[in-house]
């Protein structure tokens, strides 16, 4: 799945995983021996620790080579980059020829009144610079994938509107041009796709489906497979709790032992129909374990990523739109 | 026992709102409150920014509307409830503060306000700020209970009017304004050098529709920096408390920290903290010992007792990791009505079952 499209932007609800996901997407790829550079909006998150690299690795525009030397021929590697609205202006406008005054205008406050009264342009500015990335990847490029963490669900699908919005109010300049040019990379599936993040409940797979219509709807975007964060079926609970039922209940040292494995059986049970139900609906489906933790940290990231290298389904790589 | 601390929080403000981070629970926590505010007989109206759908249906909020409809609450039980209509909200606020409907309509007509009133940033924040004031001034009702966007946000939320006020006072919007007063023509003040430089990049329309908004709000400036300055001070008075939601996560809980942190650099206090879907721990014994009785089941050939032991075991490790986890947190918030909600095998999201929860944070 990692060689379907050049650049994939994940996304969903606050609270799903959505950044856990992003690692352990760019961990799986680097470790297949992909060159894989990730981009985040937003320093504060922790991804960096998750790929393994220190709190101040990837906090720059131009960002941190965690890794190097990843998969089998040690071709793999993981860069990680912070793309902001403001730097990603000062660079376009230095290639529109205009560094000497992207610094004035910035630093006037001039940009900050124009852009907060144009909303949408901060996104476009920032999907901008994405695009120009998406051109450099390739053979001959410096990396093979880009994986963004997208901002949070509601915040998402405006990101991604952005181009679209922007081609409508901007009637003339090279603005709309950048919009014309992202909104038709948005639409593209070899080069873009859109992996959304859930988690096996109802509430979130109900979002997370509104969220993939409403996107597939105003933007026109295509999708990686789903995936499904924290599921927790690993053990056959609902036997477990049939066998402590006939064989033992009376004789239990503690009660507890039936309450907790009934209470685990629940939820393996919601678990298995939710995602019963999402696969009625995305016909690819990633499932990623529960982990006993409350904090999700580099090694865990690591698992996941095996796992998701060995569970990755291979009919989505060879599903090319037609 | 009189009352719980909950209870005190609910009883003894005009404004609650709940803020953390996204996914936490926050809408639910929040229409649980107001429910259990409402059973306290309290007149309340609980005002959603994004609920989700059949959170939404059950509040009968499925629409957006910028009037608060009644609950249906058996027990006489007084609640109104209203998803924010952030556009509507902001129309409305134009309509108030301009000087004339001529005023009112240039604005309102402009095609720069239209991205103003939906997307500019913390503007839903602002707006619901604004609403919230407006509806603590409402003679129906003697409660606001509010949700708020993610953590990041409501932050935003709590500096709304002031950001507000300072895009208002700032120096350039200041400069585009006075050639209104002077009475110069929007091409002119267009045709300035660094104006024609932003003009070329974003398009000299656009620019012309932005002037020309910013000048069309001449004159209603002043009226909403006082407005939004009472806003601020309702938000800091002892009328107003936070209850901060938070999951039993790593993540959620450094958001929850922060945003406490935030809070309290502005001398506000968080009256209550709501842990949500945490994990339930299975009596009093440790995952250590649940493991080793695993391992001595094994040995004495009872399959059965060991798996159910390994399970236990897994459970009670979750639920010490997530203690661990929320231990710094309700350190900071020392003082502060305290709930631990059990996750549940299944979602909040009818009337009863929020009600039910409503009991369990009040205690």
């Amino acid at each position: 799945m990692f060689t379907m499209s050049r650049l994939l932007v994940v996304a969903g609800k606050g609270g799903v995983g959505k950044t856990t996901v992003t690692a352990v997407m760019a961990r799986a790829s680097a470790d297949s021996g992909l060159r894989v550079l990730v981009v985040t909006l937003d320093s504060r998150t922790g991804l960096s620790e998750l790929l393994g690299g220190r709190a101040t690795d990837g906090t720059t525009y131009d960002g941190t080579t965690i890794h190097t030397g990843l998969g089998p021929n040690g071709t793999g590697s993981i860069h990680l980059r912070t793309i902001t609205a403001s730097e990603a202006l000062q660079d376009y406008l230095a290639t529109q020829g205009l560094a000497r005054l992207a610094k004035r205008l910035v630093a006037s406050g001039v940009v900050g009144v124009v852009s907060s009264a144009a909303p949408g342009i901060d996104d476009l500015l920032v999907l901008g610079k994405i695009k120009h990335l998406v051109g450099l990847t390739g053979p001959n490029g410096e990396h093979d994938l880009i994986l963004v963490d997208a901002p949070a669900a509601g915040h998402a699908i405006s990101f991604l509107q952005s181009p679209r919005a922007m081609a409508t109010t901007i009637r003339g300049g090279p603005l709309r041009s950048q919009a014309i040019e992202v909104q038709q990379m948005l639409t593209d599936p070899d080069k873009c796709r859109v992996l959304m993040v859930t988690l096996p409940e109802t509430t979130p797979v109900n979002e997370m489906l509104e969220t993939t219509e409403s996107l597939r709807e105003s933007v026109g975007v295509s999708f990686a497979p789903v995936v499904v964060n924290n599921v927790d079926v690993a053990v056959d609970m609902e036997a477990l709790v049939a066998a402590g039922e006939s064989t033992a209940r009376g004789s239990l040292p503690t009660d507890d032992l039936m309450r907790a494995a009934e209470y685990r059986a629940e939820r393996s049970a919601l678990h298995r129909t939710t995602i019963e139900r999402v696969g009625q609906i995305s016909h690819d489906v990633i499932t990623l374990p529960h982990v006993a933790t409350a904090s999700m940290d580099h090694d865990d990231v690591v698992v996941l990523a095996d796992l998701v290298r060995g569970a990755s389904p291979k009919r989505s790589r060879a599903k090319r739109p037609s | 026992m009189s009352v719980s601390d909950f209870a005190n929080v609910l009883d003894g403000s005009r404004v609650v709102v709940c803020c953390g981070s996204g996914g936490v629970g926050k809408t639910t926590t929040a229409a649980a409150l107001a429910i259990a505010a409402a059973r306290r007989g309290r007149r309340v109206v609980l005002i959603t920014i994004d609920p989700a759908k059949r959170l939404a249906d059950a509040l009968g909020v499925d629409s957006l509307s910028n009037d608060p409809a009644p609950v249906r609450l058996d027990g006489g039980a007084q609640l109104w409830a209203m998803m924010l209509d952030a556009r509507g909200t902001f129309d409305a606020v134009i309509r108030t503060q301009a000087r004339n409907e001529a005023q009112a309509e240039r604005i309102l007509n402009n095609p720069f306000y239209a991205n103003i009133a939906s997307r500019l940033s913390g503007s839903q924040e602002y707006m619901a700020a604004e609403k919230l004031f407006d509806l603590s001034n409402d003679d129906r009702f003697d409660l606001v209970v509010v949700d708020t966007p993610p953590t990041r946000e409501a932050l935003d939320f709590l500096e709304a009017p002031q950001k507000l006020m300072n895009f208002l006072d700032h120096r350039v919007y200041r400069w585009l304004m006075t050639p209104a007063r002077g009475g110069l023509k929007v091409l002119n003040i267009a045709a300035q050098p660094i104006l024609r430089t932003i003009g070329r990049v974003i398009g000299a329309d656009v620019l012309a529709d932005a002037i020309d908004f910013f000048q069309a709000f001449e004159g209603i400036e002043p009226g909403f920096v006082r407005r939004a300055g009472a806003v601020q001070s309702l938000l800091r008075s002892d009328q107003c408390r936070f209850v901060v939601v938070s999951s039993a996560r790593r993540d959620t809980v450094d958001e929850a920290v922060y945003f406490t942190n935030r809070l309290s650099e502005r001398d506000v206090t968080v009256a209550g903290l709501v842990l949500n879907r945490l994990q339930p721990s299975f009596g009093e014994g440790s995952a250590h010992s649940a493991l080793s009785a695993a391992r001595a089941a094994h040995k004495a050939g009872d399959e059965t007792l060991a798996a159910l032991q390994e399970n236990l075991a897994h459970v009670r490790r979750v639920a010490e990791a997530e203690q661990a986890v929320i231990a710094p947190l309700v350190d900071r918030v020392r003082g502060a009505a305290v709930a631990r909600i059990h996750q549940r095998a299944t979602d909040v999201h009818d009337l009863d079952t929020i009600d039910a929860l409503g009991r369990e944070i009040i205690g």
